[in-house]
């Protein structure tokens, strides 16, 4: 900036009454189904549970009020129609996932306070600087492996500012350079992508195995079940939409020298690594060395690796209290909360079994397709609305789903939806990663949703394989 | 005629066809130039919004703080920059702004602190740039497509103020040495009339529109301005004779706005023009 007085901010508040409306209308579709004639084979509770699982899909996909607060909304309005008693949905905060995801943040934190994140960045960056094509892979597989080890929000909020400085570097004008749109998507699908990969990378993965464990038998899935799981797909996924926007978007760079010199400017500006930030990293990598191997249910849990990871991130002084109100997303947990009440609800007043029931009257019983209508539906789903939220809503669904249909486990409807849910690329609003890249400038919603329904595409034809040849066929989940 | 010109540039689009035009009407009309770089308000709420429940706010003032950041170095090092070569090295005179808002209110609080003749901008249909401008401000609007043909198509309507179409048509053509076209398009799916102030009327019959863009194309005639009467939809038939003549430039009168019903928006006849076509466009009162 050489002078600083051209910078000014106009003062534009934007008023809406679309929120207004939108609370009227998620109310008015609980009360119509508390005061609408049962049908057959549903209980009185049930039918209010869809209730409120239709006012949670309003709230969650047109957000009116913050995720979270609808996520409260939740909990409190199952107890106070007397369809799950208090104690019951408040227990559900006693699971292990919450202290996973809360331990989780709280490293993901120390990672960001001590710009270990960043360093680990330009050190996978710089291996990727042979060409502008490989160094877009470079870009997309950074970003996926940072999101095995942090939540996909920071990468992408991380990834901004490093790419964008390259990008200006090189001089390449928003919007029409194609580099600079394939760049920034690489860091928006990178992140979605990696955040499949384990349970770290996204909220909805911890959501996911906490459903499992309160079932009944539970189902107990650890990090490394998870990473047995996921990684398959994100593997396949990351070079093939990789290569849907190369040919999507044809790089017209050729020279990649400017990008070399900011990224070693950036390096140069890390300095060298510092003695607590070396203990943040020998604390991440015992954290994930004991998630791998001591995370099942017969050692230690999830819960008791990540909460150990962020008792010693404070004794070693790495953080303070202060940094983890600065850096915990606190409203997640409280999201997390409605969800699996939902969940809860939705199972006890046997309201997924009937759900899943009449869906399958309807198009029949077949495994492939049942499989291919979870994946297509979530997708487009996750794509309009929060991600958490999306697998939030379906997640009950395809539980019972499992019950109707021989062939699919409840742990395979729950990867299904729990994976397909992360894969949101369509859309600006579909996740905050798309959001925070978008607001770089240097792609539109047009190219977005180009390159996204493409991706999508062959992400549903990804998962479908995988499901049937993979999960079924060769792990019998 | 454009003596102070306003640029703005929204951090959702930027073209040098934009900064091209500048110095040539710049050059043409000995104007000074404004430039000023809006970074979209809209899109930074989005991804605060977005990410409300998933990072802190502390987090999100962090990214946010980050964005405008490379914006700002953005519009200095490309930009701002672009706009040395075109504008400063050829003597002409410029001022810069960065301005964080809505496109639309910038530009029009910029308007209204400082007298303009023109504003210049460039569009793109798939982001988030809002057209309202052209219906909130009263100075001259030139939405800069490229090319360089040399020819003007000069619209008249029943839909819009058609007083100043001819005069400035005609000075442009002159100024440039471009050659000019007038047609006249009583557009019969909105059978109205639409007075020097923008008031419109109620309908009328289809022959009292005709007659009256037949006394129109006479006056034109007097004047020595070859013109024509069409009859059909203001959108269509301006986009079937700009591509006729291959016109560079399209002057068109702002058409009003049907009245809204029930609140929900008409369509708006300008918007989809600028968005259709791929000339320039010159929208005046």
């Amino acid at each position: 900036m050489k002078d600083d007085n051209r910078f000014s901010k106009s003062k534009n508040p934007i008023y809406s009454r679309r929120n207004v409306i939108f609370i009227v209308i998620a109310f008015l579709l609980l009360s119509l189904f508390y005061i609408l004639p049962t049908p057959d084979g549903l209980s009185h509770d049930g039918k209010i549970m869809l209730g409120i699982l239709l006012m949670a899909a309003v709230l969650w996909i047109t957000e009116p009020i913050p995720l979270a607060v609808a996520g409260l909304l939740i909990m409190i309005i199952q107890p106070l129609l007397g369809v799950i008693p208090a104690d019951d949905v408040f227990s559900s905060f006693g699971n292990q996932a919450v202290f996973f995801l809360i331990g989780a943040f709280i490293l993901a934190s120390a990672l960001e306070k001590h710009n270990l994140h960043r360093r680990i960045a330009l050190k996978f960056l710089s291996y990727f600087e042979k060409s502008p094509r490989i160094f877009t892979l470079g870009i997309m597989s950074s970003c996926a492996f940072l999101s095995f080890v942090m939540p996909e929000h920071g990468v992408a909020a991380l990834f901004l500012p490093i790419v964008a400085s390259i990008l200006i570097a090189m001089k390449v004008i928003p919007k029409q350079s194609n580099f600079g749109k394939i760049s920034m998507l690489c860091v928006a699908y990178g992140c979605s992508i990696g955040s499949l990969g384990t349970l770290v990378g996204g909220a909805r993965n911890p959501l996911t195995i906490g459903f499992l464990s309160n079932l009944d038998p539970p189902i107990l899935v650890n990090f490394f079940d998870w990473i047995k799981y996921s990684m398959p797909i994100v593997l396949i996924t990351l070079p093939l939409v990789w290569l849907i926007l190369q040919v999507s978007f044809p790089i017209e760079i050729k020279d990649i020298t400017s990008a070399k010199k900011e990224i070693n400017n950036q390096v140069t500006l890390t300095g060298k690594m510092r003695r607590k930030e070396l203990s943040v990293l020998i604390i991440l990598l015992f954290t994930i060395t004991l998630w791998i191997f001591f995370s099942s249910y017969q050692y230690f849990g999830l819960a008791v690796i990540a909460i150990l990871a962020s008792v010693l991130l404070f004794l070693s002084g790495c953080i303070s209290w202060k940094d983890v109100e600065q850096r915990v997303p606190w409203g997640i947990i409280l999201l997390y909360g409605g969800a699996i009440t939902l969940g809860i609800g939705m199972q006890k007043t046997g309201a997924g079994a009937w759900l899943a029931h009449l869906i399958f009257d309807t198009i029949g019983i077949n495994l492939y397709l049942a499989i291919l209508i979870m994946i297509v539906f979530t997708i487009l789903l996750t794509n309009v609305m929060s991600n958490i939220g999306a697998v939030a809503i379906l997640l009950p669904i395809g539980l019972a789903i499992a019950t109707e249909i021989p062939g699919i486990s409840p742990l395979l409807a729950s990867m299904i939806i729990a994976l397909s849910g992360g894969l949101a690329f369509m859309l600006v609003i579909a996740t905050p990663g798309n959001a925070i890249t978008y607001s770089s400038g240097y792609y539109s919603t047009r190219d977005l949703f180009k390159a996204g329904v493409f991706a999508n595409i062959i992400c549903i034809a990804i998962i479908f394989v995988v499901a049937v040849f993979y999960w079924i066929g060769v792990l019998h989940i | 005629m454009f003596n102070n010109i306003l640029i703005p540039v929204s951090s959702e689009y930027y073209s040098k066809e934009v900064l091209k035009r500048g110095v040539f009407l710049a050059q043409k009309f000995k104007s000074k130039i404004t430039l000023i770089y809006i970074i979209e308000e809209k899109t930074l709420k989005q991804a605060d919004k977005l990410s409300d429940v998933y990072r802190t706010h502390y987090e999100i003032a962090e990214t946010k703080k980050e964005i405008i950041k490379k914006h700002q170095i953005t519009a200095d090092s490309i930009i701002f920059e672009d706009a040395k070569i075109f504008f400063k090295n050829k003597g002409i005179f410029l001022q810069e702004k960065i301005i964080e808002g809505e496109y639309s209110t910038v530009v029009k609080n910029e308007v209204n602190k400082q007298k303009y003749d023109l504003i210049l901008m460039g569009f793109e249909k798939e982001c988030f740039l809002n057209y309202r401008l052209l219906d909130t401000v009263d100075i001259p609007i030139w939405i800069e497509s490229g090319g360089d043909n040399n020819s003007i198509l000069a619209v008249c309507s029943n839909l819009a103020p058609n007083k100043q179409v001819p005069i400035i048509s005609v000075e442009l053509a002159e100024t440039f040495g471009w050659k000019l076209e007038m047609i006249y398009i009583v557009d019969i799916t909105d059978s109205v009339e639409v007075d020097e102030k923008g008031i419109r009327s109620d309908k009328k019959p289809e022959k009292l529109l005709i007659s009256k863009g037949q006394r129109f194309i006479e006056e034109m005639k007097k004047k020595g301005i070859k013109a024509r009467l069409v009859k059909g939809s203001l959108e269509r038939e301006t986009t079937k004779a700009a591509e006729t003549i291959n016109a560079n430039l399209v002057i068109i009168g702002r058409q009003r706005k049907k009245e809204k019903i029930l609140g929900l928006p008409m369509k708006s006849i300008k918007k989809r023009i600028a968005e259709q076509c791929d000339y320039s466009i010159l929208f005046i009162n």
